[in-house]
């Protein structure tokens, strides 16, 4: 042991360097993190500090281990293009040689067609370059066209998102719930995907009753059985159909039975007693309602989705759920 | 039992030390090898280490490439949403007005004109007093924007208003350097008089 001094200068030399790269340079990068800006609405900044009882919301999903079965970071392996058609401009018939150029499988009667019905997708999955050319193309005589970008990967394909996970997205995480593991679908995108309050509580209350096959464990620890009232408790989950159902004593009978979604017998409250969601749940629903990625940022290049100018303020793609989300029958 | 003496010990090995064998050359072939495609890696899939660049992107030049083209474009989305908060009450979701009492802004002489000269300071500083607008008089007050509205949202309301061609207008945008120089240029000041607007250069 006469290189005692070297053997310590060399595992010194490994930890310190380990320390630079794995914590020391990350968090020069990205650890002194700010608000960024929406690229498509300037005004905007990304992500907004959660209200208090998303705040909380947190702390319950952390408690109750959400984050063992899943994950919250969106995967994307690459980019593709779509080039769409928003105006048609002037001088259709120049259009129309246009479209031809750019598609040159169409008869001139299915491109006179396609300038017609806008917005349309002309041209999809292409590169950079073809969609730039396109759009080059096509802008005669007053016409707009876009070039859209898609994401690609398998995340986005199922729906989770309609584009990567960044930095950025968890700026107001104190601690930063990413997952690890996929038993449950990606939640990063949950609040736009499935804006549903009451299916939440319902799909918190009793999963199998709205997602037939789910493996998640009901959280009926959340919901709290109180009497039935006079009228329905606030946030009251909807079990039963519209139509009021009243027992000879004039107390309504209906609330808890199960019309329109069928819960698991377990599930089912006793007779006469309705499902209210606790402080927790209303937290954790919060929570869920506030998880939203789908913003275009510098690192997120999205596309604004293709609708006419002026149709609307909503600049995000928004992909449809992969799973259907029953609407609880409405309020009696 | 009396311990016996002993005359010597016998000798024990010596402490092994690690000599200076020199190492062997393919080893230093190899890491320079490493070395060589680990930085040829990071010249081209790292991004040049910025913060901004995630996968599938490999550079920033690559992710500017990508960014919504046209600034027209992202100013308007923008200046329909200022419009929506502070315009529609008096001037209408519709732009146009209330008869007597608030001026349309669709295809108005007053926003359409080719240089925003005037409606700038019309938004910074408010106006009051007859006007006529598409030859119909109004008698009114728009308050001042000074304070509240920031430049970027002055240029993206009025590239909203001006550009908006479901209105009937298409006036080139504003960018914010415009605002800026005229907020820097005119003093905060009372509300216009329409004919001191007038007055005016259409152009500077």
């Amino acid at each position: 042991m006469n290189r005692g001094p070297y053997l310590f200068l060399g595992v010194f030399c490994a930890m310190a360097l380990s320390w630079v790269g794995l914590i020391l340079q990350p968090q020069l990068q990205i650890g002194w993190g700010r608000q960024e800006t929406n690229v498509l609405n300037t005004l905007e900044l990304y992500p907004q500090a959660r209200p208090g009882l998303a705040q909380q919301g947190l702390q319950v999903y952390r408690s109750l281990g959400c984050a063992t079965c899943h994950s919250r970071q969106i995967r994307q392996t690459g980019a593709s293009f779509d080039v769409g058609l928003t105006g048609a401009g002037t001088n259709v018939p120049e259009l129309v040689q246009a479209i031809l150029k750019v598609k040159p499988d169409l008869t001139p009667a299915q491109a006179t067609q396609q300038a017609e019905r806008l917005p349309a997708i002309l041209v999809a999955s292409v590169d950079k370059a073809t969609a730039d050319a396109a759009v080059t193309n096509l802008s005669v005589g007053g016409a707009k066209a876009v070039a859209n970008l898609v994401a690609l990967g398998p995340d986005i394909a199922r729906g989770w998102g309609s584009g990567r996970s960044v930095a950025a997205d968890y700026l107001f995480e104190q601690p930063a719930l990413l997952g690890s593991q996929r038993v449950g679908p990606d939640l990063a995108n949950v609040g736009l995907r499935m804006p549903g309050r009451a299916w939440h509580f319902l799909h918190l209350y009793d999963p199998r009753a709205v997602v037939p096959g789910s493996v998640m464990p009901p959280y009926r620890f959340l919901f709290e059985a109180r009497k039935v009232g006079a009228k329905p408790s606030p946030e009251v989950l909807r079990l039963s159909g519209p139509t009021p159902k009243f027992d000879a004593g004039g107390t309504r009978t209906n609330w808890t039975t199960p019309e329109s979604i069928q819960l698991t017998a377990a599930a089912a409250p006793p007779s006469g007693f309705e499902i209210v969601p606790t402080d927790d749940a209303q937290a954790l629903v919060a929570y869920l309602l506030s998880l939203r990625t789908d913003v275009p940022l510098f690192e997120r290049p999205l596309s604004a989705a293709l609708a006419p100018p002026g149709a609307g303020t909503t600049n995000v793609v928004v992909t449809p759920a992969p799973a259907p989300a029953p609407t609880p029958a409405p309020a009696p | 039992m009396k311990p016996e003496r002993i005359a010597s010990l016998p000798a024990s090995p010596a402490e092994p030390t690690a000599g200076a064998v020199p190492a062997p050359v393919w080893l230093f072939v190899a890491m320079g090898l490493l070395a060589f495609w680990s930085l040829h890696f990071l010249e081209a899939d790292a991004g040049g280490f910025s913060h901004k660049v995630y996968r599938p992107y490999t550079s920033l030049a690559s992710i500017e490439a990508l960014q919504p083209k046209s600034e027209g474009d992202v100013m308007f989305a923008s200046g329909q949403r200022v419009f929506t908060i502070y315009c529609t009450v008096c001037h209408q979701p519709t732009g146009q007005g209330l008869p007597n009492q608030f001026p349309p802004l669709a295809a108005s002489e007053w926003v359409a004109a080719p240089s925003p000269n005037r409606i700038i300071r019309l938004v910074l500083d408010g106006i009051q007093g007859p006007i006529t607008v598409k030859g119909v008089g109004f008698n009114g007050a728009m308050p001042p924007w000074r304070e509240l509205l920031k430049d970027e949202e002055i240029a993206a309301v009025l590239t909203y208003v001006r550009g908006n061609q479901n209105w009937g207008n298409s006036a080139p945008p504003v960018t914010p350097e415009q605002v800026k120089a005229i907020r820097d240029k005119v003093a905060a000041r009372s509300a216009w008089l329409p004919d001191e607007l007038l007055k005016v250069a259409e152009t500077e």
